[in-house]
């Protein structure tokens, strides 16, 4: 894979603007309207989706310049895929991938960003992506889960860097651990051998960390015994279900949490015994949701002539096939919950600002971004926004001490945890 | 490259995050010889446009900056994206101001929440709001282009501000004339309009569509009471167009959009591949060329009335309904795509990556439909050589104010990097051009021909609107706004019928 | 002064009783007589008029409707002027059913025009009772409001395409009939100058209407019709509550039910009704009501009855909501007489003249939301000057599709009472005052009041006098019109 793999792709790109919007006939609010972050916050056409092909095919074409403004273009990308998905409701092209090849290229020549270095560097060397003191499986102790470098599961669960290392989202994994145990999953973890998906490495543009991270990953899933992977992060998520597949690596299923609990609440396994009056919105997590979706291994070509058609008719992944039913059958099979949503949702959803390493790279612009977010669940009139990944949590509880509001936010095992 | 000087007073104006002339930045606007400044208010802008005059810096304006040709010395864009405000909506006097920022898809949801509508230009929703945007599928209704200006705020080329009509008197936004003479004459030949208010119309539909499913396939699951979509096609074009005059004038149809068939199936799709098998299957049923009809009752008698007029048209022209249309899924989709005009592109740019029309508004009947036949008989000619994507090769258009004018176009749709088709398409379009002078049909759009040969045949309007520009624009940098066109790349003079005197700076 | 003039074959007049005709009307502008009036028959001596005009540096006062005029801008602001009076170019070129336009010289009057195009099925979107020497174009040219919102989608409505000779000499054709080729060729081509815009990226209609012509003469003019009605159904709806019927004004338009369709008061209705002077109208001035909104419900082709019968339940929908009653006759007045006569100019003598022998009009472009309280100033303009304020008659009609309003208010005074007039004059320049105040836009400025009106913001005339310097480099077009 590389840049000059979607130079057909960058030079279809006719410059509509769709990109920088939600599908059109789902605006019902000029507020929000808007689906790029990366241009709303920066204005310039260079900073959104079609903006970025145009750059890439230019580039491609004259040779590539290393401009700090590119690379700030580059970098300030959340790769969130919302400019795809609205391209692709009216195109047959790829853009999210093109601008992820733009990143590694940039990398691959050595044009990273500083923070990112740091990063890697830590992945590299301790397997993880977030810092953080003590111990990986801290948030395990007490719960006596199964340990698969023992003994084999069935279900293989990893709780991803996050929630691992920052103890204020402990609580995701420990309530994930005791509900997979209520329901008699049969279900372990690696303890001090998880390691990272290499999922953000992949976002961040680093190729051959993730492969590494991949490799390793598969190892220790296989030698679990376990057919099913479970995380309850939607970056972990879409490594383990997209990206393994894509690259090749693909052996097992993969689900997210909400899709897992859906299924235990449905077949009584997991017991809802209390109501909840809450009115919620929830926040669907880029990489739960639009880039959710699975891989789709394309093996035709394009037919000659003028016409852009393949053969066979290639599928395009337009987000429509992502997680986004089960988070709301869950909170739906509450009683007393209501869901309010918000006018940007699903596959056209407004990223919390994690994506693509801005979290990292640019905090400033990743909390503008969650802030936008607050202000759209600030409208459903909802006292808690709920969501299904760490990083968004992360992101818009940081909005949330920002702006000073009283708004709650909370992962859905937590909603879950509150009702069994 | 600006001079140094030039730039850094720039970013005193805007701020150092609101100018670039990086190459990046050049690339993403596809001219390496453009500075690109965001302005974020009227004051920043004509702060910039007389900084341009002062250097002597030719300029252009976009708002949303779909097409665009970019002229071949170093000029200054101004990228209005920034100014996006909706700043107010008179729903009893029928009008709504904005800035060039916001987009119709915008507009026009706020404006159903009032019960309201705009025109949106036929390129798609995602088009400036402002009613310079111009000519779209709802025309029939809600008028077209510049006939929807009301009062303007608008910074001319040299950098003053001109404020039209009521808005020079009293501040306020619901007429754009006078006093005297209009200044709504003068606003498309340069100058930035900074804020307008455009006329806005009656909606009988829901507050807002409510959509299920996802992306690309969005449907109702409900159709809107009092609403009919169908599509006709008719034995001729002749008969056709009497169909559309008496649909026109019986003023039944909220809109009456001329889709060729293989528009109906690019719209309606949601792949190249399937594109074109549906387009195999609507041509075994058409018979001829046709249109789509959306009828929309103010209330059910009213609705009842307008579609036994219609059934009574289509007898008397032995029009045929399409049946995939009448499939409720069909019709909701091309209701939702054809008011919020949100699938043009997938008509035009998805096929092959471009296309070269020509339009022309205006007198419909039949003046500018006969000079587009000849151009449709050029098309099917290319399409047998396989030199542009093979459809039906049929002209389309539509009525606008109950027929009165109208909109006339036909594209081709190709490769653009394909020589033999981007070669093809250029001829065609040079000589419908030349037959659009020859056969005293129509102007046709600028840049294809010299303007020194178009102009003679126009009352000399380039002679006139020379002295315009150098009584608006006495430094020569203002460029053209009004009318973009999409399609066949042109050479720079495109941006402006005047043509620079002496060497480009 | 006549060196140069006088090889063409128009007919030139210098008696000073008709010179005298032409050097005043009822506006307040100062009388000025005309060294001569010139009657071009065709462009080609209207052409040569003003070639000699603009060599000799000669004012032109270009008119074509007949007298009595009222707006002061066909009387010479400088001595030596020569009037061009287009008044005998009468011909109806062309009048085409298919793309409903009709193409004609500026003699003609909507009587004539009216006529014509009934044998085509045709109408125009006329103004309110026009005078019958009104000429068409002239009131095309001024932006006179029409009847019918519905049909009148843009403010230069029902104005097609003009042909025009700027100041400089040079014809110049706008939008569609610009080109390609002459109007024969456009004719064989299909082209009958129906759309406005352009040439080009301009639409040079907008800078010739309104421009009293301090632009150029206009040599024709095409413009849009609608088509006559197979089944009228008109309505008044009496109201003490003028926002009462603003709202129904409103919805009326904008659903567009309505053809006919404007408010006028008991002085206006009355005064037009009367049939025999006074006796009628001061029966009807005491009997009806404050206010009366008139519509009028038609259909065509298709099922005319059917259509009425829609129409009327939307319509009776929206009175209910409003708490309003429309009614077939008002106080004797027949809304289908009245119908009848709207349709048609004004009889003679001229409605506005009836009262008193003259009417001066204060006309401005306003909004909904600001109406009402121009109508109060405009009360107590009137107190303050003891005008009766029932003599006062106002009309407003919505245009533009209801985007806006015009209202007008007709001020009837005796023209031979010199302290009459005096008032009047001060009268009407401290309304205009007033109301500029409370937001009226007074869109078309004439007569005394016309530069406090231009005034007002020095970058819009900056702009119009760089326009004029191009269409008439020699200033010699009506000068001291406008800001000119």
């Amino acid at each position: 894979m590389a840049i000059e793999d979607y130079e057909g792709d960058m030079k279809m790109c006719c410059r509509c603007s769709a990109c920088k919007y939600i599908p059109l006939q789902m605006i019902r609010h000029s507020k929000f309207s808007d689906v790029c972050p990366s241009i709303a916050r920066y204005n310039f056409h260079a900073y959104s989706g079609g903006g970025k092909l145009l750059i890439g095919r230019e580039m491609l074409a004259k040779g590539f310049e290393y401009t700090d403004r590119f690379l700030h273009i580059v970098f300030n990308c959340l790769l969130c895929g919302a400019c795809d998905v609205s391209c692709k409701y009216a195109m047959d092209m790829e853009v999210l991938l093109p601008i992820s090849e733009l990143r590694m290229k940039c990398v691959e020549n050595g044009n990273t960003h500083p923070t990112f270095e740091k990063v890697i560097n830590l992945l590299r060397s301790k397997g993880k992506m977030v810092e953080g003191e003590g111990k990986r499986s801290e948030w395990a102790e007490g719960l006596n889960i199964k340990d698969v470098r023992r003994e084999k599961v069935e279900v293989y669960y990893h709780a991803g860097c996050l929630s691992s290392y920052n103890k204020e989202y402990h609580h995701i994994p420990r309530t994930v651990a005791k509900m997979l145990k209520e329901a008699g999953v049969n279900f372990g973890i690696a303890y001090e051998g998880e390691i990272c998906c290499g999922g953000r490495a992949h976002e961040m543009g680093y190729r051959e960390d993730f492969f590494n991270q991949a490799m390793k990953n598969v190892e220790i899933v296989k030698r679990s015994g376990a057919r099913v992977i479970v995380t309850s992060c939607a970056h972990c998520y879409h490594a383990f279900k997209v990206l393994y597949d894509r690259y090749g690596f693909k052996e097992f299923e993969v689900l997210h949490i909400t899709e897992l609990l859906e299924k235990l609440i449905k077949e009584g396994r997991i017991k809802i015994r209390n109501s909840l009056a809450l009115n919620v919105t929830y926040h669907d997590p880029c990489y739960l949701g639009r880039l959710g979706e699975a891989w789709i291994h394309f093996k035709g070509k394009k037919l000659p002539g003028i016409k852009f058609v393949f053969d066979p008719p290639k599928t395009y992944r337009r987000g429509a096939h992502g997680v986004y039913n089960p988070p709301r059958e869950v909170l739906r099979m509450i009683p007393g919950l209501k869901i309010y949503e918000m006018e940007r949702k699903k596959e056209y959803a407004w990223c919390c600002g994690a994506g693509g390493g801005v979290s990292e790279s640019n905090p400033d612009f990743a909390l503008w971004t969650a802030e936008r977010r607050l202000e759209e669940a600030m409208e459903t009139g909802a006292t808690v926004i709920v969501t299904a990944c760490p990083w968004c949590e992360q992101m818009l509880k940081k909005a949330v001490a920002s702006r000073g509001v009283d708004l709650q936010v909370w992962d859905v095992v937590e909603v879950v945890e509150r009702t069994i | 490259m600006l001079p140094r000087s030039m730039y850094k007073e720039i970013e005193l104006v805007v701020g150092p995050e609101n100018v670039s002339d990086d190459i990046s930045i050049k690339y993403a606007y596809r001219s390496p010889y453009v500075t690109v400044v965001l302005p974020g208010s009227t004051e920043e802008v004509q702060a910039v446009v007389k900084i341009c005059n002062k250097y002597k810096v030719p300029f252009k304006a976009q708002s949303t900056g779909w097409s665009f040709y970019p002229p071949e010395y170093d000029f200054v864009l101004l990228d209005l994206r920034r100014m996006d405000r909706i700043i107010e909506i008179d729903e009893k006097n029928m009008y709504a101001v904005c800035e060039p920022g916001v987009i119709a898809a915008e507009l026009q949801a706020e404006l159903f929440k009032r019960g309201l509508t705009c025109n949106i230009k036929g390129a798609g929703s995602n088009c400036t709001a402002l009613a310079l945007s111009g000519h779209g599928h709802m025309g029939i209704t809600t008028s077209t282009g510049d006939r929807n200006d009301l009062a303007t705020e608008w910074v001319t080329d040299e950098g003053e501000i001109i404020r039209l009509g009521s808005l020079s008197s009293s501040g306020e936004w619901f007429c754009g004339d006078g006093p005297g003479p209009s200044l709504r004459a003068i606003i498309r030949s340069g100058g930035v309009i900074t804020k307008q208010a455009t006329k806005v119309y009656h909606w009988p539909g829901p507050t807002y569509y409510d959509l299920k499913g996802s992306s690309p396939q969005y449907i109702l699951l409900e159709k809107p009471a009092n609403f009919m979509v169908r599509y006709f096609s008719f034995p001729s074009i002749e008969k056709m167009l009497e169909a559309e005059l008496k649909i026109g004038e019986s003023e039944i149809a909220f809109e009456l959009m001329g889709f060729c068939p293989s528009m109906v199936s690019s719209n309606i799709t949601t792949s190249n591949e399937e594109d074109f098998t549906t387009l195999q299957e609507l041509l075994k049923e058409v018979q001829g060329p046709g249109f789509m009809v959306i009828i929309a009752g103010n209330y059910p008698e009213d609705f009842e009335y307008k579609k036994k007029v219609l059934e009574q048209i289509i007898k008397e022209t032995s029009g045929k309904s399409l049946k995939i249309v009448e499939d409720p899924k069909v019709e909701t989709t091309l209701l939702i795509q054809c008011t919020r005009i949100s699938a043009s592109i997938r008509e035009t740019f998805r096929a092959g990556g471009a296309f070269a029309s020509m339009m022309v508004q205006g007198q419909r009947y039949d003046l500018h439909v006969r000079w587009l036949e000849e151009a449709a008989e050029m098309k099917r000619e290319l399409i047998r050589k396989g030199l542009v994507i093979a459809d039906e090769g049929y002209q389309f258009g539509w009525a606008e104010e109950n027929a009165h004018l109208g909109h006339t176009e036909i594209f081709c749709r190709y490769n653009p990097y394909d020589e033999a088709s981007l070669k093809a398409v250029q001829e065609w379009v040079r000589k419908v051009a030349e037959r659009a002078l020859e056969g005293c049909f129509a102007l046709p759009r600028p840049g294809i021909l010299p303007v020194e040969m178009v102009g003679p045949r126009m009352s000399n309007y380039h002679l006139w609107f020379e002295k315009i520009k150098e009584a608006f624009d006495p430094n020569y940098i203002g460029g053209l706004t009004g009318f973009s066109y999409v399609g066949v790349d042109s050479a720079s003079d495109h941006t402006s019928l005047y043509k620079r005197k002496g060497p480009a700076p | 002064m006549l060196q140069g003039l006088n090889e063409f074959s128009g007919s030139i007049i210098t008696d000073p009783s008709v010179l005298k005709e032409y050097s005043s009307d009822f506006s307040f502008i100062p009388p000025v007589l005309p060294a001569l009036v010139v009657r071009p028959k065709n462009r080609e001596e209207i052409v040569e008029t003003v070639r000699w005009a603009a060599r000799t540096k000669t004012p032109l006062v270009p008119l074509s409707s007949g007298p009595p005029r009222f707006r002061g801008d066909t009387i010479p602001s400088r001595g030596g002027s020569v009037v061009v009076d287009l008044s005998g170019m009468k011909k109806i070129v062309k009048v085409t059913r298919k793309n409903r336009v009709a193409l004609i010289e500026p003699g003609v009057t909507f009587g004539e025009l009216i006529d014509a195009l009934k044998k085509e099925g045709l109408r125009p979107n006329m103004p309110f009772l026009p005078r019958s020497t009104k000429s068409v174009v002239a009131s095309l040219l001024e932006r006179e409001p029409v009847l019918m919102p519905k049909y009148h989608w843009d403010i230069s409505d029902p104005l097609a395409c003009v042909e025009i000779v700027f100041g400089n000499g040079e014809v110049f054709r706008t939008g569609e009939a610009a080109g390609p080729g002459d109007l024969e060729e456009q004719w064989a081509a299909g082209n009958f100058q129906k759309a406005p815009y352009g040439p080009g990226p301009m639409h040079w209609h907008r800078l010739i209407q309104g421009a009293q012509g301090t632009m150029g003469i206009v040599t024709w003019a095409s413009l849009r019709c609608e088509l006559l009605p197979n089944l009228e159904e008109p309505f008044f709806v009496p109201s003490r509550e003028l926002s009462k019927l603003l709202e129904l004004s409103h919805w009326l338009v904008r659903m567009r039910l309505v053809n006919e369709c404007f408010i006028v008061n008991a002085t206006i209705l009355a005064t037009c009704a009367s049939r025999r002077w006074p006796d009628d109208y001061e029966t009807l001035i005491f009997d009806l009501p404050p206010f009366v909104l008139f519509f009028n419900l038609a259909a065509y082709e298709y099922f005319p009855e059917e259509r009425i019968d829609s129409y009327l339940k939307g319509v009776r929908e929206i009175l209910k909501n409003i708490g309003l009653e429309a009614k077939k006759a008002l106080c004797g007045i027949s809304a289908m007489d009245f119908l009848k006569m709207i349709q048609r100019p004004s009889p003679d003598p001229y409605w506005k003249l009836r009262m008193k022998g003259a009417c001066h009009d204060i006309f401005f472009i306003t909004i909904t939301q600001k109406v009402e309280k121009q109508v109060f100033v405009m009360y107590e303009v009137l107190r303050s000057f003891n005008y009766p304020s029932t003599e006062l008659g106002i009309y407003i009609q919505p245009i533009v599709q209801g985007v806006n309003l015009h209202c007008e208010f007709n001020l009837f005074y005796d023209p031979n009472n010199k302290k009459e007039v005096e008032k009047m004059k001060s009268l009407s320049w401290e309304a205009v005052k007033v109301l500029l105040e409370k937001g009226a836009f007074f869109s078309r400025p004439y007569d005394h009041t016309a530069r406090i009106i231009m005034n007002r913001d020095a970058a819009h005339v900056a702009a119009l006098r760089k326009i004029k310097a191009i269409f008439d480099p020699e200033g010699i077009m009506n000068p001291g019109k406008l800001c000119f």
